[in-house]
């Protein structure tokens, strides 16, 4: 199978800083306690199963003041040297946005910002499918955390094709819960996070959906990194695992049970820096 | 009813949020209008779309917000461009073309009526009112709408449930129940009446030649026509068909033609011009009776447009065009039902000056007649294809009670 043409190259944030201080979606419960040292042992070697699969892992520096830098899925939108940093929907997370600007901005990007009042996630809302054949598509989620008036927005900025689906299951408040691209066929889908037409526009993307029962959705089974034919899960259900096999793909199981709790898995903590979307 | 009209762009076929945002639209029980839809034409254009929503405003501001969870965003109705007129009877370029509808205009923040609603226009603002103006009436200095911004049209009225026309909408067809018809049209003057809206008759010379201007003459009398329009032909036969007994020579009695009678209309048009007006021939007893005559003595106002194969004409036919139309216009506003009778050409014409609103009855023997009125942009025309003479007959004496 043609594997993808992005994922050997990511950013992320050590979690010297993190914790579950505030509750912004249904995962995170304040008085649970995240364990700080498992949580750095699990980070580290999630870093060590992307490096071992073929990935080169670049880091940011973390900041007591925003815990949830560690989901660096969340900075913003890379397409080759242009970045288009998020504008968050909670005030908790809006310190995170200039930090990222200027990180991206002393690597050499461009940064290009969305107007102030539109809310998008960067590439927790937004992942790439290209076709075989085809050319890219940027897949966008909205309602909980993006506005869908962003989306026309961010494809004018990046210059391509933007597909909007609605997300409807508040457990699944960010698209890459729903949505794993593997190849130029294949993606994990989870359709019960995605209202009707949602599902209808990915059933015409993507030729060849695995697509996952709720509960195997809720494992979070689709937030997973994918670096050439190996997929790096937080968890996988049997079914999947099977089938994710048979396509050819190695499956690694990468335990982030301390950042479970605060509602993120393997690609949240992971940003793509080699994605060209036009 | 209250307005909202939002916009959506972006990849919103292949993200189906264009069918989304319909739907929802259709499942609040909204009605909608696409005003404007580009599409891309590949799968990287954007496309846009402007939708028209109507419905009352507590169930809009409901919608609105719920449509701008997917990115439909509410379009302020933009302002209104308004450019003063460099030229007597020239529009200035870019000017909005009015069609039959009801419409607005934002003047000042506020959403104003235009007054006088009438198709191919320019619509005049001025003292916060706005109204609108044919073109050879455009003035230096007259500030007249430009582009469609601060413009908004009402989509005609659906009615709910049937209607007494209903059955007859579905086409125009000679095989209707004439009789049941006539009923109906009565039906719908008297609730004209009974509202304080005013009837309006279009005649042609056919009414006279087919033996219905008795029939017009004892509606005028009865109080059922408020205002009459015609041609220099329809008065002449008229008046002939009082004063000679013929109608373009035919003797109207007995249908057969009378030795001479090819010159009859001139010589009652000549006895007419030389007593100077029709009201006059009536006072002197020159005209006796007939569908002019209950006008001139009713006081009931009629139109005579002229036209380039008029005889005469009669001294009261408006030879200007434009004067005639103008003459016509003034008489429109409260205008709640037109009956065009077997007449052409006055009734496109006439049809062009009346607002969309009107209950339009077009009586003629030939179906081309009502076709090509709602082809005009007529669209409220009902058609009713029948001999206007019976047709007259029957509706005076629904009316007016047997003669």
């Amino acid at each position: 199978m043609a594997e993808l043409t992005w994922g050997r190259r990511f950013l992320m944030c050590p979690p010297d800083h993190f914790g579950v201080l505030y509750e912004i979606n249904p995962w995170m419960h304040a008085e649970v306690r995240v364990q700080p040292d498992v949580a750095v042992t699990q980070w580290e070697q999630l870093v060590a199963n992307l490096r071992a699969a073929g990935a080169v892992v670049d880091t940011m520096d973390p900041r007591a003041e925003v815990p949830d830098l560690v989901f660096t899925a969340n900075a913003g939108i890379v397409n080759g040297l242009q970045f288009v940093p998020s504008h968050f929907r909670h005030p908790e997370r809006q310190g995170e946005t200039p930090i990222n600007a200027a990180w991206f901005d002393a690597a050499g990007f461009t940064v290009d910002v969305l107007p102030r009042h539109l809310d998008h996630e960067g590439a927790g809302d937004a992942l790439p499918f290209t076709p075989e054949g085809g050319r890219t598509v940027l897949v966008s989620g909205y309602s909980f955390r993006s506005d869908a008036a962003a989306i026309p927005e961010l494809g004018a900025l990046l210059g391509c094709p933007v597909r909007s689906v609605q997300l409807v299951d508040e457990r699944l408040y960010h698209l890459d819960l729903t949505f794993c691209p593997l190849d130029a066929r294949r993606a994990l889908c989870a359709p019960t996070g995605w209202d009707a037409y949602g599902r209808k526009v990915i059933e015409a993307l993507v030729p060849e959906p695995l697509w996952l029962e709720e509960d195997e959705a809720l494992t979070f089974c689709a937030n997973s990194v994918v670096v050439g034919t190996t997929i790096i899960m937080p968890h996988t259900p049997p079914r999947v695992g099977r089938q994710l096999e048979a396509w050819g793909l190695t499956v690694v199981e990468s335990r982030v049970a301390e950042f479970l709790k605060a509602g993120g898995g393997c690609r949240c903590l992971t940003l793509a820096l080699d994605t060209v979307l036009t | 009813m209250a307005h909202e009209t939002v916009e959506l762009t972006g990849h919103i076929v292949d993200s189906l949020l264009l069918a989304k945002v319909l739907d929802v639209i259709v499942d609040a029980g909204v009605t909608y209008e696409l005003a404007e839809v580009e599409i891309g034409r590949t799968n990287t254009d954007v496309s846009r779309a402007r939708i028209e929503m109507e419905g009352d405003q507590a169930e809009l501001d409901q919608l609105v917000d719920a449509l701008q969870l997917h990115g439909a965003n509410r379009v302020s109705a933009g302002t209104t461009t308004l450019v003063a007129a460099d030229q007597d009877g020239v529009l200035p370029t870019g000017f909005y073309s009015t069609t039959n509808l009801a419409t607005d205009v934002l003047v000042d923040g506020t959403w104003v009526a235009v007054q006088n609603p009438e198709m191919d226009c320019g619509i005049v603002v001025a003292d916060g009112a706005a109204r609108t103006i044919p073109m050879h009436r455009v003035r230096v200095g007259d500030r007249i709408v430009v582009g469609r911004g601060g413009v908004r049209v009402h989509a005609p009225a659906k009615q709910r449930g049937p209607t007494p026309f209903e059955f007859m909408s579905s086409e125009v067809s000679s095989e209707k129940p004439k009789a049941l018809i006539v009923q109906q049209v009565a039906e719908r003057i008297r609730a004209a009446h009974d509202a304080g809206g005013k009837v309006l008759a279009v005649c042609g010379p056919a009414v006279v030649h087919t033996g219905g201007a008795p029939d017009v003459a004892r509606l005028v009398e009865g109080g059922w026509l408020d205002v009459l329009f015609a041609g220099n032909g329809f008065a002449t036969h008229d008046i002939e068909a009082n004063v000679l007994g013929t109608s373009l020579g035919v003797s109207v009695a007995e249908g057969l033609p009378t030795e001479g009678g090819h010159s009859n209309h001139l010589r009652v048009i000549n006895e007419v011009r030389r007593q100077g007006s029709i009201a006059t021939a009536v006072e002197s007893g020159y005209i006796t009776g007939g569908a002019m005559a209950a006008c001139v003595r009713t006081g009931i106002p009629f139109v005579l447009g002229g036209s380039i194969r008029d005889d005469g004409p009669l001294p009261e036919v408006l030879t200007d065009t434009s004067a005639a139309a103008d003459a016509m216009r003034a008489h429109i506003p409260g205008v709640a039902v037109a009956l065009m009778l077997a007449s052409t050409l006055h009734a496109i014409a006439v049809g062009n000056c009346l607002p969309a609103g009107v209950e339009t009855f077009c009586i003629d023997i030939n179906q081309a007649v009502v076709t090509k009125l709602a082809d005009r942009g007529s669209h409220q025309a009902h058609g009713i294809v029948t001999d206007v003479g019976p047709f007259l007959g029957h509706l005076a004496n629904a009316l007016c009670g047997p003669a």
